[in-house]
C-alpha cells in the first residue's frame, strides 16, 4: 500500500509509545523499579480529558496534567516510597497491585462502559498524502519532548543529580543529594509524560474506558526494554520501532491478527540477542 | 439337589428379569401431559424482562400478547382461544431451569423459547429432552436452531453473512467493497468468510483490514480502507463508531459503513454524535422500526397504540411474527388439535408443517413489498429464509 501514509503512521503511533516508554525509562533509570501502573496513569488522564472536554480541550489538556501529576505523587509517596530499600520483587508486585487497584477503582466509580468524545483536527494535503494535524502535532510533539527532556537531563542541576541518583544512588546521597526529592521528580515528569500520552491516544481514539491505558502501556515497556531501559534516546528508538512494526502488520491483511505476537517475539528476540536492549549500558557489576 | 435347586431360583430370576425388560420396552414411558387441564392453548417465553437487556424481553412480551390479542378478537385457532404466558430468565442462562420448568409444567404447548441466545442454549437442552418445539424471535446464535424441533424467526448469526452478500449483489453492483473485522471474534470471522463466499465475482477481492483484542488506534486499517465506497463491518458498535471517528476526514466522505446486527444501538453511543460524520452508516435486519408504509408500519402503529411507552425493536417484531406463524402452521396442518393436546404433540404437528416444501408464511419481518407482507420459509435444520432490509440508522450526509 502507501508507502509514505505507513510511514507516516508508523512514525505517529511511535512517538506515542516513545513518550509513555520515556516514562518507564526515566523511572526506571533513576527509582530503578518497573512502574507497571504507568498505563494507567494514562487511563486516569485521558478519563480527565473526557471529563473536561466539553469546557474546552485546552482545558482537558491542562487538567489532566495536573491530575495526572496529582495521582502520581500520591502513588509514590502511599505505595513506593514505603518500600524503597525493600526488595525488587516486592517493588514490582506492588506496582502491579497499583495498576490493578486503578483499574479496578475506574471500574467501580466511573463503570465498565468507554466514555467517548468526537474530536475532528482535520487534515492538511501534502502532494497526493493526506496527513492529519494530530499525527503531524503527535510527531512533532513527540520528538520535542525528547530533545527537552535530554537537554533537561544533561544541562539542569536537578537533571544532573538524576544521572548521579541513577549511577549510584548511595553515593549520590553522600554528596549531598536528596534522593527521594529527585525519585519524586522523576515520577512527577514520567506522570507528565503519561498526561501527554494520554491526550494523543485520547485524541486519537477518542473513547476511553477502564482498561484503556493497559495494553499501550505494555507496548511502550516492550518499546522501552527493546531500546534498552533506562536511556532516552532508546526509548524513542523502541517506540518508533514498534510503531512501525504495528503501521506494516496493520497494512498486510494477513498478518494483521497477529501483530501483537510479533512485536513481543521481537522484544524477546532483542532480550536473548542483546539484553540490554539496541542503545542500553552494560554494567560492570562492582566487586 | 441344593445346587440343582439354585440353578432353577438363578433362571427363575433372570426369566422375570427378562420378562421384565421385555414388559417396560412394551410400555413406553409416557410423558405427562401437562396441558391436560388447560381451557386455552398457552404460547410460553422465556426472557430478560428485568435487567440490562429488559428492552428486548418485553418488547417480545408486548408484540406476543399484541399478537394473540389479535388472532383471539378474530376467534381464535378453530375456536380456541390463546394466553400468553412468560417468565423472566433475565438474560442468565442460570435462570433457565426455573423459567422453563415454569413454562412447560404449567401447561405451555407453543413456545418462543428465548429471546436471547445465551440463555437459549440451555432452553434448546431441556426443549429437546422433552421433545418439544421452539419458534426462537431472536435468539441468534448459530447452536439454537436444530432439525429436532429448534426454529428461528432471525437470522443466525453467520446467516448475516450470506444475507449481506445477497443484498451487496442486488444493490450495490461495480462498487469498491472493503471489509473491516475483528479477527479474534468468531461471530465477526464467521460472517465475514460467508459474506466474502456469497460476494459476486464481479466485486472482485475486497479489500480486507482486522483487528484484534482492544486495539483502538485504526490508522493502518483507515490507510487500507480509504479508497472504499461501501466497507462492510460485522462488528460491534463500540469499535465500529471508534473506526467512524477515526476515519473521518480519510476515508471517502460518501462511503457506506455496512454493518450486522452488532450495529444496533450505534446511534446510542455515548459521546458519538453520529451526525459529525457524513457517511451512511447502514445495517442488514429483519425489521425496519421507522418504517412508515406497509405491514411493518401497521405492526408499529398498532403496538405504539397498545404500549405507548414501551420499547420498539426489532425483537417485538419477530415475536409477533413467531405467533402468527406458529398459528399459521396450526391452521394449514390439516391435523386435529384442542386446548388440551400435550405440548410434544403440537411438536409433531408444527415440525411437519415447518419443515415441508410448501410453508411460506407472510409476516412483517424481512422484505414487504407495497403493502404485501414478506415471504417467510423454514430450512430442514430450524434457520430461516427472507430477503433482510436494510435499515438506515444514518443517511449521507454534506459536509
Amino acid at each position: 500500500m502507501d508507502f509514505i501514509t505507513m510511514i507516516i503512521n508508523g512514525l505517529s503511533i511511535g512517538g506515542t509509545y516513545a513518550i509513555i516508554a520515556l516514562g518507564y525509562t526515566m523511572v526506571y533509570g533513576i527509582a530503578k523499579m518497573l512502574n507497571f501502573a504507568h498505563g494507567d496513569i494514562i487511563m486516569v488522564g485521558g478519563y480527565t480529558i473526557v471529563l473536561f472536554f466539553p469546557i474546552s480541550p485546552v482545558v482537558g489538556i491542562i487538567a489532566s496534567v495536573i491530575f495526572c501529576v496529582i495521582v502520581g505523587i500520591v502513588v509514590e509517596k502511599s505505595a513506593y516510597k514505603p518500600l524503597r530499600g525493600a526488595s525488587p520483587l516486592a517493588v514490582l508486585i506492588t506496582a502491579i497491585g497499583v495498576s490493578k487497584l486503578l483499574q479496578s477503582a475506574a471500574q467501580i466509580f466511573i463503570g465498565s462502559e468507554s466514555k467517548g468524545i468526537t474530536v475532528n483536527l482535520g487534515e492538511i494535503k501534502m502532494g497526493s498524502v493526506k496527513i492529519s494535524v494530530l499525527t503531524l502535532i503527535t510527531i512533532l510533539c513527540s520528538i520535542a519532548v525528547m530533545v527537552a527532556l535530554t537537554l533537561f537531563v544533561k544541562y539542569t542541576k536537578t537533571g544532573r543529580a538524576m544521572i548521579a541518583v541513577s549511577e549510584d544512588r548511595g553515593a549520590a546521597q553522600l554528596m549531598g543529594i536528596n534522593v527521594n526529592f529527585i525519585i519524586m521528580i522523576t515520577f512527577i515528569i514520567g506522570s507528565a509524560l503519561a498526561a501527554v500520552a494520554s491526550v494523543f491516544l485520547v485524541f486519537k481514539i477518542q473513547d476511553v474506558g477502564p482498561i484503556f491505558g493497559a495494553m499501550p502501556g505494555i507496548k511502550a515497556f516492550a518499546a522501552a526494554v527493546i531500546g534498552g531501559i533506562g536511556s532516552i534516546p532508546g526509548a524513542m528508538v523502541g517506540g518508533v520501532v514498534l510503531g512501525f512494526i504495528e503501521a506494516v502488520c496493520g497494512m498486510i491483511p494477513p498478518i494483521t491478527p497477529y501483530t501483537d505476537a510479533i512485536e513481543f517475539a521481537i522484544l524477546i528476540i532483542v532480550l536473548l540477542v542483546k539484553p540490554t536492549g539496541f542503545l542500553g549500558k552494560k554494567r560492570r557489576e562492582k566487586v | 439337589m441344593r445346587k440343582t435347586l439354585t440353578r432353577i431360583i438363578c433362571l427363575v430370576v433372570v426369566a422375570i428379569m427378562a420378562l421384565g425388560c421385555l414388559v417396560s420396552c412394551n410400555t413406553p414411558d409416557e410423558a405427562v401431559n401437562y396441558a391436560e387441564n388447560n381451557t386455552t392453548i398457552k404460547v410460553g417465553v422465556s426472557g430478560p424482562l428485568t435487567g440490562g437487556a429488559a428492552m428486548y424481553g418485553i418488547a417480545v412480551k408486548n408484540s406476543a400478547q399484541l399478537a394473540i390479542d389479535e388472532i383471539n378478537a378474530a376467534g381464535g385457532v378453530n375456536g380456541i382461544m390463546l394466553e400468553l404466558v412468560a417468565a423472566d430468565d433475565k438474560h442468565e442462562p442460570t435462570q433457565v431451569s426455573t423459567t422453563y420448568t415454569t413454562l412447560y409444567e404449567g401447561g405451555c404447548q407453543l413456545f418462543l423459547g428465548t429471546v436471547t441466545t445465551g440463555p437459549g442454549i440451555q432452553f434448546k437442552d431441556y426443549a429437546l429432552e422433552d421433545g418439544i418445539f421452539y419458534l426462537t424471535p431472536s435468539a441468534s446464535g448459530d447452536d439454537i436452531p436444530s432439525a429436532d424441533g429448534g426454529f428461528q424467526m432471525c437470522f443466525t448469526d453467520s446467516n448475516q453473512g450470506t444475507a449481506s452478500a445477497t443484498y451487496f449483489n442486488t444493490n450495490y453492483k461495480g462498487k469498491k467493497v472493503g471489509i473491516f473485522y475483528k479477527a479474534d471474534d468468531d461471530y465477526s470471522v464467521g460472517i465475514k468468510n460467508n459474506f466474502v463466499k456469497g460476494l459476486d465475482a464481479s466485486f472482485g477481492t475486497p479489500v480486507e483490514a482486522s483487528f484484534t483484542g482492544d486495539t483502538a488506534m485504526f490508522d493502518s486499517q483507515i490507510a487500507t480502507l480509504k479508497d472504499c465506497e461501501i466497507i462492510f463491518m460485522p462488528i460491534y458498535y463500540t469499535p465500529a463508531s471508534q473506526f467512524m471517528k477515526q476515519g473521518s476526514g480519510t476515508i471517502k466522505s460518501d462511503a457506506i459503513y455496512f454493518g450486522c446486527d452488532g450495529f444496533d444501538g450505534i446511534d446510542a453511543v455515548a459521546g458519538f454524535d453520529i451526525k459529525s460524520i457524513t457517511q451512511e452508516v447502514s445495517y442488514l435486519s429483519h425489521f425496519d422500526s421507522t418504517s412508515t408504509s406497509g405491514p411493518a408500519a401497521d405492526y408499529i402503529a398498532a403496538y405504539k397504540a397498545k404500549y405507548p411507552d414501551q420499547p420498539l425493536n426489532q425483537f417485538g417484531a419477530a415475536a409477533y411474527d413467531c405467533v402468527y406463524a406458529m398459528v399459521d402452521a396450526l391452521n394449514k396442518s390439516g391435523k386435529e388439535f384442542s386446548a388440551t393436546t400435550s405440548a410434544q404433540d403440537y411438536a409433531t404437528i408444527l415440525k411437519e408443517v415447518f419443515t415441508s416444501d410448501t410453508f411460506v408464511f407472510n409476516g412483517v419481518t424481512g422484505e414487504c413489498v407495497g403493502d404485501q407482507k414478506s415471504t417467510i420459509t423454514w430450512n430442514d435444520d430450524g434457520t430461516v429464509n427472507k430477503i433482510a432490509v436494510k435499515y438506515v440508522v444514518k443517511e449521507a450526509s454534506a459536509n
